[in-house]
């Protein structure tokens, strides 16, 4: 189930949250973990097997690492076991169809590929389970007692399918002690509207332009019709997967849990580094804590720090995909994080800011063309028309058509991109009471008459004219 | 008191109140079959089984209904695509948002020329042309005769071009209706605006330019009997759009009092004295009145008609409502619509010496995306 569609935000959701605040305190994390079972097993009632065995292998590592881990290697043995046994399971049901094509094509064999599909979350769930049983490993966190709290904990709907990912460190107190009050509740509901509108009337837009410039084909692509394209796929991927997250953070709230931010306004980034210090935080904060870090980080030499980064890299161009493209990417950000440590790092910080920020941003942009498209043939292609500087190739109509046509929601999404909103909070703290009270009032009325319009666009969505129309 | 705390409070008890009331209406509201405004079945309740609930099609399923089902769902996909307008879009679902309150369907790069034309040629070489005549008619669409209402900078594929390659790739000679229409353009209204067909007004240009091709004198429009049947006509380019503040259309309908017509339709047996039937002025698709809607076979005799002469007529829905100015001339006319004949037009001609005549008419959207033209070999 997504978050954005009418059997979550019309029955779900309130369902889970009436029966949530009707239970008494020790039932809640009950009722938390039936609906989310219920969740997960809406969109994947086979898979929902696998999760229950990978937390039911990790819990009781963690129980045994307890009970029996007295020394460092007797507690690594059951390290390597739950890791080794994660990370396989990841490596089949994520990489079986990769592994096979790639080996075909290297070798050219023909093994027939699995044909597995990927099951909803694994890529989040398995690092949540591994992250727990690492830190309790480093004596970081208790090992949780209970099943049922810590299946809740890998389960909770609100992040279950697309992060952020939690650490169990973060969350263990609040698991057995969180605090429930109106005022949590009301910033966590209007923190998921934000979410839902960024996703269901940014998101879905700009990804419809980019759909439509994808297969345009070189005839008919200017260059800038090709960069609005980039820029299309890069609004939608960032509204998309940060509306996930604002979702996640605001039913989190309303449940009582705390999260952490997982995006800090990336697209306003001033360096490639400082963009990965913006972009899904809980993606890289793992890999710096459990990969990067463990191998020696920066301080074993300029060599040792090059290779850390590039496994790193690698790593996480993989994680995000079953493709070369992916790694292909992560490899595009591992070595520009390398040239801007060793080479132009301290040069760039000295440039006057918008050139820094423009320097990140087409950084980011064109990173996300080679997310975008998993065939090198048409990918090749795409790269071609960025810069196909040729006569009378700039710009055509079509560009202003499309620009005339999506102009409103791409600006719309560019200006949402920078920190409006703190801005005009801050702005705003300033104001006399009644003038406070008048933007509350009228942003409030914004959030009803914006609520009414994504629903419109959820209803209209299963509309496909070509599908039902009777002629 | 008015405080930053109470309009929280305000605000979160509206959002909340919205959601249970639309949640609460959507479990006990009446549920319907057939969407009128957006011209489509909705989702049936889905069926449960073992197998849809462990594939996920059942819940896949449950999503449409709810969506299709959804209380007051004429007023959100309205506002929705309200919402788009207003936000600048000038196109929705392949549709022009044009100007003088026009709808107009977009002409995408055609993708089946070579094979139009093939079915042409052996259709039009197995013809004994020393004794029968044979036309093609390929009509523009609004968006090639009203082209200067389309938004700026709409992008186009050319209509005419694809009908100029068709016309000399098939070697069959052509009526050429675009010049009449485009020159008749600015005396009516030629197609309807929320529409994908010409009016009968766009019909009436396109039979005088067939009139011109075959030398016949063409009735006039004064001694036609006009009547506007309906002005709420909302066609088939209204229901992709959704903007259900659009303006609707008139359909207005010229009868010749001199003929004397028997209409007979085919596969039905029904036989009637009229080329419309107006109880489609009822349902959402009016422009089905036109001869009925729709039927493989229909032959048409006039009592009164100028010549003795017979036509074999082999078209797609345009030419429905340009068959009442043609009646006039022919004693018996043969209407196929090929995408539901199935036994090929050319072996009925071959039965039939009597048809001197042959019009092949096709409008140039639904020539490409329509599989009905190859139905005529």
């Amino acid at each position: 189930m997504v978050f954005s569609c009418i059997p979550f935000l019309f029955f779900f959701l309130p369902l889970c949250l009436i029966l949530y605040y009707a239970v008494p305190f020790s039932w809640k994390n009950g009722i938390l973990l039936i609906f989310s079972l219920i969740f997960y097993a809406w969109g994947e009632p086979i898979y929902i097997l696998l999760m229950l065995f990978s937390t039911a292998l990790d819990y009781t590592n963690g129980r045994l690492m307890e009970r029996f881990g007295t020394t460092r290697p007797r507690r690594t043995v059951f390290l390597c076991c739950s890791v080794c046994i994660n990370l396989s399971v990841l490596a089949f049901f994520k990489y079986a169809d990769f592994a096979v094509a790639t080996a075909n094509a290297v070798l050219g064999t023909q093994f027939a590929q699995p044909g597995i599909h990927l099951p909803v979350g694994i890529s989040f769930y398995t690092f949540q389970t591994m992250s727990y049983i690492i830190d309790l490993y480093r004596g970081e966190v208790k090992a949780e007692r209970s099943y049922a709290a810590y299946l809740t904990y890998v389960s909770m709907f609100p992040q279950l399918v697309a992060g952020p990912i939690v650490r169990f460190s973060d969350i263990q107190e609040q698991l057995h002690d969180r605090r429930l009050t109106f005022d949590w509740f009301a910033q966590g509901l209007l923190r998921f509207m934000m979410g839902l509108f960024k996703k269901v009337l940014i998101a879905n837009q700009a990804g419809a332009l980019w759909e439509e410039i994808r297969v345009l084909g070189a005839a008919n692509t200017s260059v800038a019709t090709a960069w609005l394209g980039a820029l299309c796929f890069t609004l939608q991927l960032y509204f998309d997967f940060s509306a996930y997250s604002d979702m996640a953070i605001g039913m989190g709230r309303m449940l009582g849990f705390s999260y952490n931010e997982n995006f800090r306004y990336p697209l306003t980034a001033v360096s490639v580094t400082d963009f990965w210090r913006r972009w899904h935080i809980s993606l890289s904060t793992w890999f710096r804590d459990y990969v990067y870090i463990p191998l020696g980080g920066n301080r074993k030499g300029v060599t040792r720090h090059l290779f850390n980064i590039a496994v790193v890299w690698f790593l996480t161009g993989m994680w995000h995909g079953a493709s070369w493209n992916f790694i292909l990417w992560g490899v595009y950000y591992g070595i520009l994080l390398m040239l801007e440590k060793y080479l132009w790092g301290r040069a760039l910080a000295k440039l006057p800011r918008p050139i820094q920020h423009a320097y990140a941003f087409l950084i980011v942009v064109f990173g996300f063309v080679i997310f975008a498209i998993t065939d090198f043939g048409e990918l090749g292609s795409y790269i071609g028309m960025l810069f196909s500087f040729g006569a009378g190739r700039l710009a055509d109509t079509r560009f202003l058509w499309y620009l005339g046509n999506y102009g409103a929601v791409i600006a719309a999404a560019c200006i949402l991109s920078c920190p409006v909103y703190p801005w005009i909070c801050q702005r705003a703290s300033g104001l006399s009471r009644k003038k406070s009270c008048a933007l509350s009032a009228c942003a409030g009325v914004g959030v009803v008459l914006l609520f009414v319009l994504a629903t419109a666009y959820m209803v209209s969505d299963t509309y496909n004219p070509f599908l039902y129309f009777r002629f | 008191m008015i405080t930053n705390m109470n309009i929280k409070r305000a605000v979160v008890c509206a959002l909340c109140l919205v959601v249970l009331t639309l949640s609460v209406c959507l479990i006990v509201s009446p549920k319907k079959e057939f969407s009128e405004n957006e011209n489509r079945y909705l989702t049936k309740f889905p069926a449960l089984s073992a197998k849809a609930v462990l594939g996920g099609e059942y819940t896949a399923s449950l999503n449409d209904w709810l969506a299709d089902h959804f209380p007051m769902r004429d007023f959100f996909v309205g506002l929705k695509s309200q919402a788009e307008i207003a936000s600048g879009r000038r196109a929705i679902n392949q549709v022009y948002i044009a100007d003088d309150d026009y709808l107009i369907e977009s002409y995408a790069a055609p993708q089946n020329t070579a094979r139009i034309t093939d079915t042409l040629v052996s259709f039009y070489q197995k013809i004994d042309r020393t004794s029968v005549d044979v036309k093609l008619m390929l009509v523009p669409t609004a968006v090639t005769i009203y082209s200067d209402k389309l938004p700026q900078n709409a992008p186009a594929s050319s209509q005419m071009e694809t009908a100029q390659a068709i016309y000399s790739a098939s070697g069959i000679p052509s009526v050429d209706c675009a010049r009449w229409l485009a020159d008749n353009a600015s005396q009516g209204q030629l197609y309807y605006r929320t529409d994908h067909h010409w009016t009968t007004l766009g019909a009436y240009c396109a039979y005088l330019a067939y009139c011109d091709a075959k030398k016949l004198t063409p009735v006039s429009l004064d001694s036609l009997t006009a009547q506007t049947v309906t002005e709420a006509f909302a066609g088939t380019l209204y229901s992709r759009v959704n903007d259900y503040s659009h303006k609707k259309d008139s359909i207005t309908l010229y009868t010749n009092p001199a003929d004397d017509l028997t209409v007979t339709y085919l596969d039905t047996g029904e036989v009637t004295d009229s080329l419309y039937n107006l109880d489609y002025l009822d349902e959402k698709d009016k422009y089905s009145l036109f001869l009925n809607n729709i039927h493989p076979l229909i032959k048409i005799e006039n009592q009164n008609a100028a010549s003795q002469e017979s036509l074999m007529l082999i078209k797609d829905s345009y030419a429905n409502s340009m068959v009442p100015f043609l009646a006039h001339h022919y004693s018996t006319i043969y209407v196929f619509d090929t995408r539901y004949y199935r036994d090929g037009p050319s072996s009925f001609l071959s039965e039939h010496p009597e048809i001197q005549n042959v019009l092949l008419l096709y409008n140039m959207n639904t020539l490409d995306t329509d599989t009905g033209i190859r139905g005529i070999y």
